[in-house]
């Protein structure tokens, strides 16, 4: 049984425990070779690292997150939309602190795809001088098939 | 260095000749992404998904990155990215990362070009797209 909307709905606003993350400069540069970018150990850090210490430092794994809005992995969840908004240079090394939660749930119906629900979530990552470093804004969808 | 850019102005693509296989498990391991799909080829067709394994999203997120901030003189210069995921990309794919400026402005002293990105195996089959916000120096 698919989780109530309402129950869904009541997520809204609700934060997660937040944590920390450090732009370990081996994992940039692994994480950039990888990627075909510039691989460095040193310096201003690729705006990924926006994307990659939300979902690192937001105090929850992935498969937690599935289970807080009632989904699993096996559910066949898909990403959604990205978004990053660097306010001010990353830099490797540097450790940021993460905050932020969801902001959005909305169920739709599909023709061909049935039931589903685009869940959003916003995280903050404040630099070790106190500022905002970066926003990540992500959205999975996740199909409810019964 | 300051980027010479003007609305329509289109950004050098980035080709992928041949998405490879090695780096998404590195990548699965960095960002302790447990799902086969991206690391298990026999994984891949216990699903019905073909014989192929599927890149990270981030990844493809990642390729428009590299392309902006070659473009823009680092990436510092990126300031902003937001995409939507069309479709999967699969290990051995041909993919161009392209961007076009739609904007130029100043804002709080500095000149930034809004530019919309995409991704795409071929013009008719996108992967990704998306806006960006590229500061010019």
């Amino acid at each position: 049984m698919a989780i109530a909307v309402e129950e869904l709905e009541a997520l809204v606003g609700k934060a997660f425990p937040g944590g920390q993350y450090t732009i370990e400069p081996y994992r940039h540069w692994l994480m950039q070779d990888a990627v075909g970018g510039p691989a460095t150990r040193e310096g201003t850090a690729s705006p990924m690292e926006a994307y990659y210490g939300a979902l690192a430092g937001m105090g929850l794994s992935v498969d937690e997150l599935f289970a807080l809005v009632g989904a699993t992995a096996d559910d066949g969840p898909m990403f959604g939309e990205a978004g990053i908004d660097v306010r001010r240079p990353l830099r490797i090394g540097e450790t940021y602190r993460v905050s932020g939660g969801i902001t959005g749930v909305v169920r739709k119906e599909g023709r061909k795809a049935g039931v589903f629900d685009i869940v959003t979530f916003r995280l903050e990552l404040v630099g070790e001088d106190g500022e905002l470093a970066a926003v990540s804004t992500n959205s999975f969808i996740f199909p409810r098939r019964d | 260095m300051a980027v010479d850019a003007r609305v329509g102005t289109e950004v050098p693509p980035l080709v992928i000749a041949e998405v490879p296989v090695e780096p998404m498990k590195t990548v699965a391991a960095l960002l302790h992404d447990s799902n086969p799909i991206h690391w298990d080829v026999e994984a891949v067709k216990a699903l019905g998904m073909g014989d192929r394994v599927v890149n990270q999203g981030p990844n493809n997120m990642a390729y428009i990155v590299t392309m902006l901030a070659d473009w823009a003189g680092g990436p510092d210069r990126v300031r902003g990215l937001r995409v939507r995921f069309l479709g999967n990309v699969l290990a051995g794919d041909r993919l161009t990362a392209r961007g076009v400026v739609t904007a130029v402005r100043e804002e709080g002293g500095e000149r930034l070009a809004d530019l919309d990105v995409r991704l795409e195996r071929a013009e008719d089959d996108r992967v990704l797209d998306g806006t960006a916000v590229v500061a010019l120096g």
